[in-house]
């Protein structure tokens, strides 16, 4: 078709036009199973293209082995995909571009994972390999020893990176002896990695009974879970005892952590406290009242430091939930000679969100906004995914999909000032900035006590 | 194979603005999208970084919703909002819950029409890409690693060889009128098309844009500008200094064909077996066999490029390797590719793979809350570049049909060292007598 269709002319309307009713969510056909060896299994089908997701976790991460071995759930799954007892590195590599497939292995603070995805036709392939290193990887040695030397490089570009090292320090600070203090391991600890380890955080860790396992995209259920019970069935291993952690540090005023990094041309600021997790009966009030502060485009932060002063590009706030516990945290990187002026917008903009309640107009705009965001976040194979393994890894209700949007709709202005009174610490919240200390250190000073650190973690 | 069956429908309103939809009602939101053929190489001269400043601007107000009110409808409607700046398009684009497409089409049809911005605008804008660039790359490891980079090496022919995201003076030096003057040239209903994919009827669609879109007054385009490349007759090289991180890295760039035509579809597919992951040549020699590189990685601008571009791979090599003996282990690779054909035993896995990727790229999102923005992506490309929409079904035909011997041929011809630009991050730290400052 090229022609143009008939015209009918108007003059531009002067206002937006009003929304149309809302159309209902349409979920993705969603099973859910437990497999006798203990796996869970949630399959989620989307037919549109013919690509199929799948994601094996384990509920055991950095975490569970951070006080003696910081890293080496990690550095185990970054291994996994050198070997198996039946295919080599490179066979496995092949066997990934034959099935049009892309393969990640990672571990987070709280799980490690296998993550497969690839062209429907080849999903039997792509399960059996997904088993295959699930269940027998070799950990070759030559292998182990090239990861660990990238493992060192990558450390060395994370440590000359701004982000990284604002975040490497607020977990410290907030986090204390819990072990979610520690989001990388040092050079020293990573040279001190014996192979004989890996095998054994695999053996212990990578169980059917620690798994979950969600599958989407383009299959018939009833196919794919027979698929999934022929490779995973036989498999029997006991769950790992879980472990007890230290509690987080209790803090009461404000102190400043500066992290200096020689020759920054630019200031990176990091302001947190502790918060909840998303089982936590707030999380929903604390995830509006967030978005109205800092957590969106349209938030007060946003307009205020960046739209209305020009301090920096892509300031936001955010809810950061682990397992155990969360922190609420607020970043921007600004030019050097504004960051006590930052400083001051972003508890200037915590503080009014603790003192009054928002106004009706902030309020609904936040709740249609929460509430289609999160229908766009589920119109993606990926989104599916990471929405569903959320739900599950986190034990979530199994209506929390179904009726997440429902609750955001119910909540008042109330509920945001308390949210907010509860979980945004103004006066006890920890502030980090990294940069260079030469530009920064007066203005840092005005926001309380301040420690220094290199970028090594080294008090300076 | 199974072969793509993709709904796609377009029109030309009358204004010469071309409308290409796409429906699918597996989730009820839609992705709207407008792209203005204007990008980094047509940016005026002495205003280097002004075609990515203006994007910004046309988020600072338009007659009728003024700063920050195309955010507040778009957030306040459940939706998501953004731009980007390339080289040959710009495009602005919001994912709405479906039953705010409408007040979308008005937004765009709005800002297309009567931008209204001010000087304090313009100068709220130039600190926010100050800010923009330091985090993305003065203050990064690697910033700005090969994209900046390598263009001023590489080309000759200034639209090519400029820093894309601006050196401050001349942002400093953007005034009002250039904003002006270049809304007024490039952002006209005839050098753009607007898209809308996901959940809507089409029909209705087109007379939303009817609606919205076909009184906006469309002008005569500048006449199209020369981006062609004189002809190169040597290898090129550049270092430019790495401030933060601590390994040397090389990229190396070749000027591939031009779109569409023949050696360009085997040079995509000679990209894929260099650069297809670790099972690719170039990972697989450097990183797992010989151990000299600790990281590569590389790819082709294959469809969202309409002028002179490259294939580039990027190599993160030991400190005890020099540039040269890492360029030499590189040169070997390509040296193979050239002289014996590969068997179809490599490249019927690399064509599965590659069809693979394009599967995930119409299916993904732009991070997990742009449904379909892959999709649209690349129609707007289809639309803009080969005046042809409908080739989403169709393109992949080209690259599943390429041959060994098309493979062979494509790097004798461009994988030359007089089609080649390298340039080297050499770590700051480095030049001192003894590099123990980590």
């Amino acid at each position: 078709m090229t022609t143009s269709t008939p015209a009918t002319i108007n003059s531009h309307p002067s206002s937006p036009p009003a929304l149309g009713p809302e159309r209902p969510a349409a979920w993705p056909k969603r099973t859910v199973r437990t497999l006798a060896n203990g796996m869970q299994v949630v399959l989620a089908e989307r037919h549109a293209f013919p690509k199929i997701s799948a994601q094996l976790f384990f509920r055991s991460g950095n975490a569970v082995v951070a006080h003696r071995y910081p890293g080496l759930a990690e550095i185990t799954a970054t291994v996994i995909r050198t070997g198996t007892a039946s295919r080599s590195s490179r066979q496995i590599e092949e066997d990934l571009r034959r099935m049009g497939a892309d393969l990640g292995t990672s571990a987070g603070a709280d799980a490690s994972a296998i993550a497969i995805s690839g062209v429907a036709e080849f999903s039997e392939g792509l399960l059996e390999l997904l088993a295959d290193l699930a269940r027998n990887a070799s950990f070759p040695v030559d292998e182990f020893e090239r990861e660990r030397r990238q493992k060192l490089e990558g450390l060395r570009i994370e440590r000359a990176t701004p982000s990284f090292l604002a975040t490497e320090r607020l977990r410290h600070v907030l986090f204390g002896k819990h072990p979610y203090a520690i989001v990388a391991p040092t050079e020293a600890q990573v040279e001190a990695y014996r192979h004989e380890q890996l095998p054994e955080f695999y053996r212990h860790n990578y169980s059917p009974a620690n798994a979950l396992l969600v599958v989407v995209g383009d299959f018939p259920g009833d196919a794919m879970f027979e698929q999934i019970e022929k490779v995973f069935g036989a498999w029997k291993s006991p769950a790992p005892a879980p472990v007890d952690s230290p509690a987080p540090p209790h803090h009461s005023g404000r102190h400043v952590h500066l992290v200096h990094l020689p020759g920054a041309v630019q200031s990176q600021v990091l302001v947190g406290n502790l918060g909840i997790t998303r089982r936590d009966p707030d999380w929903y009030r604390t995830v509006l009242a967030n978005s109205i502060y800092g957590g969106a485009f349209h938030s007060r932060l946003v307009i205020n430091i960046r739209e209305q002063k020009g301090y920096t590009y892509s300031p936001r706030s955010g809810l950061n939930a682990l397992r155990q516990f969360g922190y609420f945290s607020v970043h921007a990187a600004v030019r050097n000679e504004v960051t006590a002026a930052t400083l001051t917008e972003i508890f200037y903009e915590m503080d009014r969100m603790r003192s009054l309640p928002v106004t009706n107009e902030e309020l609904e705009s936040a709740r249609s906004y929460l509430s289609g965001v999160f229908s766009l976040g589920v119109a993606t194979q990926d989104g599916v995914l990471g929405q569903i393994s959320g739900v599950y890894l986190d034990r979530l209700p199994e209506d929390y999909l179904e009726t997440y949007r429902a609750r955001i709709h119910a909540l008042t202005a109330d509920d945001i000032l308390a949210a907010a009174r509860r979980h945004f610490d103004s006066p006890n919240a920890q502030i980090v900035v990294v940069g260079d200390r030469a530009q920064l250190a007066a203005q840092a000073a005005l926001f309380g006590e301040v420690t220094e650190y290199d970028a090594q973690g080294t008090q300076i | 194979m199974k072969k793509l069956h993709i709904p796609v429908e377009h029109t030309t309103l009358a204004n010469g603005l071309r409308v290409v939809v796409s429906p699918d009602h597996s989730a009820p939101v839609v992705t709207v999208g407008v792209y203005y053929q204007i990008g980094f190489r047509l940016e005026p001269r002495g205003r280097s970084g002004f075609a990515h400043l203006f994007e910004h601007m046309m988020f600072q107000g338009s007659e009728n919703a003024g700063k920050m009110e195309h955010i507040r409808l778009i957030n306040s409607s459940g939706g998501v909002l953004n731009g980007t700046t390339n080289y040959d398009i710009t495009n602005y684009f919001e994912s709405v819950p479906s039953n705010a497409l409408e007040r979308v089409l008005w937004l765009e049809a709005d800002r297309m029409r009567a931008l209204k911005v001010d000087d304090e605008n313009l100068r709220n804008q130039r600190d926010v890409v100050k800010e923009e660039v330091r985090v993305n790359v003065m203050n990064q490891p690697y910033g700005g690693f090969p994209w900046l980079d390598l263009p001023p090496i590489a080309f000759r022919n200034w639209p090519n060889a400029h820093n894309f995201y601006g050196d401050f003076a001349d942002l400093d030096a953007a005034t009002l009128a250039d904003v002006r003057n270049f809304y007024r040239t490039y952002y006209s209903p005839n050098n753009a098309v607007l898209l809308m994919l996901g959940d809507f009827d089409p029909a209705e669609a087109f007379v939303f844009a009817n609606r919205y879109f076909d009184d906006i007054p469309s002008h005569p385009l500048p006449p199209r500008a020369d981006v062609s490349e004189p002809p190169q007759a040597e290898e090129r090289r550049g270092e430019v200094v790495e401030k933060f991180g601590t390994l040397p890295a090389l990229a190396i760039g070749y000027t591939v064909p031009p779109r569409t035509t023949s050696d360009w579809y085997a040079a995509a597919i000679l990209d894929r077996v260099l650069h297809g992951g670790r099972a690719g040549r170039i990972y697989r020699e450097l990183v797992l066999e010989k151990q000299i590189a600790v990281e590569t990685d590389g790819s082709m601008d294959v469809f969202d490029a309409n002028g002179p571009t490259q294939m580039v791979t990027r190599i993160f090599h030991r400190p005890e390797f020099t540039s040269d003996a890492t360029i030499a282990a590189y040169d070997e690779i390509i040296r193979e590719l050239r002289e014996k054909e590969i068997t179809e035993e490599e490249l019927a896995p690399v064509k599965v793979k590659f069809r693979a990727d394009y599967y995930s790229m119409l299916e993904s999102g732009m991070g997990s809350h742009m449904p379909r923005f892959g999709l649209m992506h690349y129609l707007a490309c289809f639309t803009l570049f080969d005046g042809d929409p409908h080739r989403i079904n169709t393109v992949l035909d080209g690259f599943m049909a390429v041959t060994p011997a098309q493979v062979k041929a494509a790097a004798q011809k461009y994988l030359v060292p007089q089609n080649r630009a390298i340039v080297a991050r050499r770590p700051a730290e480095s030049e001192n007598a003894n590099g123990d400052s980590r």
